[in-house]
């Protein structure tokens, strides 16, 4: 599966069950949108992690990386050193 | 003294001073006081009496504090709703309180459109969203925020109120499963800011950073305690990026934070924290239920520099009830510490006869800070509001310097993240699934959030339903903090001799 499917899944399965008349875009802050808290966030580096086998340093918990679906698949892209490119939903 | 007043006196001492801060946007005490009393002569204007209940749905925010201040210029008694809310919470809130009017943020003005029409005490709402979603919009006035804001009469509408009227009714999660209204009075707010104040020895130079939502009891203390002493609140809610916190912090050089322990384990363990050197942070408070004492150690030799001051309360004593100051954490590692000023808290036994030291009994609390009861519950306030005081729920021993130890609670309510949550509430809405026959909701051991919600179901004959399933049927009809986190399938639950079910034997058996 491809890096932004897997986000989108994780996110849609542990945070928006039920939820599909709230659509999100690949370019919507999910803290702005109330997808996601700060125990969230933390389920969500967990994931990345243990998924795309990366480390998330602590310096590196920032909106800038993590409050997208965008910046998320760029922020993954850029840990893996891995040039990737996929249609957004935006 | 009138809650209102705190803002007004500080408006003529210190108007050019800033009063609240939040996302760039700073307000001083007097664009505060003035926002203020425009929204309290529009809701004067449009109906709204002494004494009738206003929701506000706005997050924390200037705005929220406006809405604060305004609805009690107006003489009215706010009740501040939690955003993170369902269509049937609010409606089951508003119809309780037989609220007149709600001044409600335009992204969360959805829920008010399925059900402003059922609820017939609400004549007035007030937002910055388009109305027009308002199916009934014509049985009700509507009125513009901005406009409010921009052309309202700024002059103190000076509605005559006194101090044991209410002020608030702040909506708790009851054992029953339905929120409770907890009244406070503008004399309950008073005594506990003050105390608060003295104990935490605020000035006019305290500037706390508060993350905590103004809804929440322990939210509304840090901006009651900095509007009580002209210092300064700094409003942010994005602790999901911690590091986006604490760099506001070091720029803007806040004294004060405030966190619960789900607040300090994130600090500790997935933020920068430890990085900075916090030369001007005063004071960290510790509320919100228990924290590990390996935890709360930790944070000791971190920032050594900084005083922390760990502290428990209930929203039905305005907030605190006790604090363990700075210089006793680590000697009387785990303890709540003592009543906090004007309180008295004494251990009792279930005969009523106060515990001698490491005796277990329960906390009761005296003050002038305890709520007057619950909102149209008489028995509900009768159950908690004894001759002798407050009794809080909460099992605890005293040791033999009078310092105080929570052992327990003996109501099942599950404490995850900053949330007292009813098991009841969430056992409720999984029955209404037509799988389910039985469940059992209870906390289950979480590192970060204290206890997630677990839950134990069992299923109807014939029936086949998925984890994922159940828990869609929860976020359908529960906001998220609501949500269990695990679901677990049995084919029976344990149950005494009378067929009650054994919620403590699941708790246990999920925690080995």
């Amino acid at each position: 599966m491809d890096i932004r499917a897997s986000i989108r899944g994780f996110i849609y399965d542990n945070f928006m069950l039920a939820r599909s008349n709230h659509e999100l875009l690949d370019s919507d802050s999910l803290f702005d949108k109330g997808v996601i808290d700060s125990t969230g966030v933390l389920e969500l580096v967990g994931f990345i992690e243990e998924n795309f086998k990366i480390a998330v340093a602590d310096e590196e918990l920032t909106p800038d990386n993590l409050d997208t679906i965008n910046n998320l698949v760029e922020y993954i892209q850029r840990k893996k050193g891995a040039p990737y490119a996929n249609t957004a939903i935006s | 003294m009138l809650i209102q007043q705190f803002l007004e006196l500080n408006a003529r001492s210190f108007p050019g001073k800033e009063a609240v801060v939040n996302l760039g946007e700073r307000m001083t005490y007097r664009q505060l006081d003035e926002g203020a009393n425009k929204l309290a002569n529009s809701l004067i204007a449009r109906g709204i009496n002494p004494g009738d209940r206003v929701g506000i749905l706005v997050e924390s925010s200037i705005d929220y504090v406006i809405s604060f201040f305004g609805v009690l210029k107006a003489g009215g008694v706010v009740v501040g709703l939690n955003t993170d809310t369902t269509s049937r919470i609010l409606r089951s809130v508003l119809s309780d309180c037989s609220a007149s009017a709600i001044i409600v943020r335009h992204n969360l003005l959805h829920h008010l459109a399925e059900l402003a029409c059922d609820l017939p005490d609400l004549h007035l709402v007030i937002t910055d969203g388009d109305y027009g979603k308002l199916e009934c919009a014509n049985k009700l006035t509507v009125e513009k925020y901005k406009e409010i804001l921009e052309r309202g009469n700024m002059e103190n509408p000076g509605v005559a109120r006194k101090g044991g009227d209410l002020a608030t009714v702040m909506y708790t999660s009851g054992t029953t499963g339905d929120p409770k209204g907890v009244m406070l009075t503008h004399r309950n707010l008073e005594a506990n800011t003050d105390s608060i104040v003295e104990y935490l020895q605020l000035t006019a130079d305290d500037k706390v950073m508060d993350i905590l939502p103004l809804y929440y009891s322990y939210g509304l203390s840090l901006l009651l305690t900095h509007m009580r002493v002209g210092g300064t609140i700094v409003v942010d809610t994005r602790f999901a990026f911690p590091n986006v916190i604490l760099e506001l912090m070091a720029n803007e050089k806040v004294t004060g934070f405030a966190g619960v322990p789900t607040t300090f384990a994130i600090l500790m363990n997935r933020s920068n924290f430890k990085k900075y050197t916090w030369n001007h942070l005063r004071y960290m408070t510790q509320a919100g239920g228990p924290m590990a004492p390996a935890l709360t150690s930790r944070l000791i030799e971190a920032v050594p520099n900084v005083k922390l001051v760990i502290m428990y309360g209930q929203t039905e004593a305005s907030a605190r009830l006790s604090y363990l100051e700075h210089e006793k954490v680590i000697e009387k590692l785990g303890s709540i510490g003592k009543g906090i000023p004007g309180v008295t808290l004494t251990v009792r036994d279930e005969e009523g006869n106060a515990c001698t030291p490491g005796i277990v009994g329960e906390i009761v609390a005296e003050g002038e800070n305890i709520m007057v009861g619950y909102w149209n519950r008489p028995d509900e306030t009768q159950r908690v509001l004894k001759a002798d005081g407050l009794h809080t729920g909460d099992l605890a021993k005293s040791d033999e310097d009078g310092y105080l130890f929570i052992v327990g609670r003996n109501s099942e309510m599950i404490k995850s993240g900053a949330h007292r949550i009813s098991p009841k509430e969430i056992e409720e809405i999984i029955l209404e699934h037509e799988a389910v026959a039985e469940t059992a909701v209870v906390g289950r051991r979480d590192p970060i959030l204290g206890e997630a919600i677990c839950a134990v179901v069992v299923l109807r004959d014939g029936f086949v339903v998925s984890e994922k399933d159940i828990i869609i049927h929860c976020s359908r009809n529960l906001p998220t903090f609501k949500v269990p986190k695990f679901v677990q399938f049995a084919h029976s639950l344990p149950k005494t001799q009378s067929g009650k079910v054994q919620r403590v034997r699941i708790k246990d058996s999920i925690n080995e």
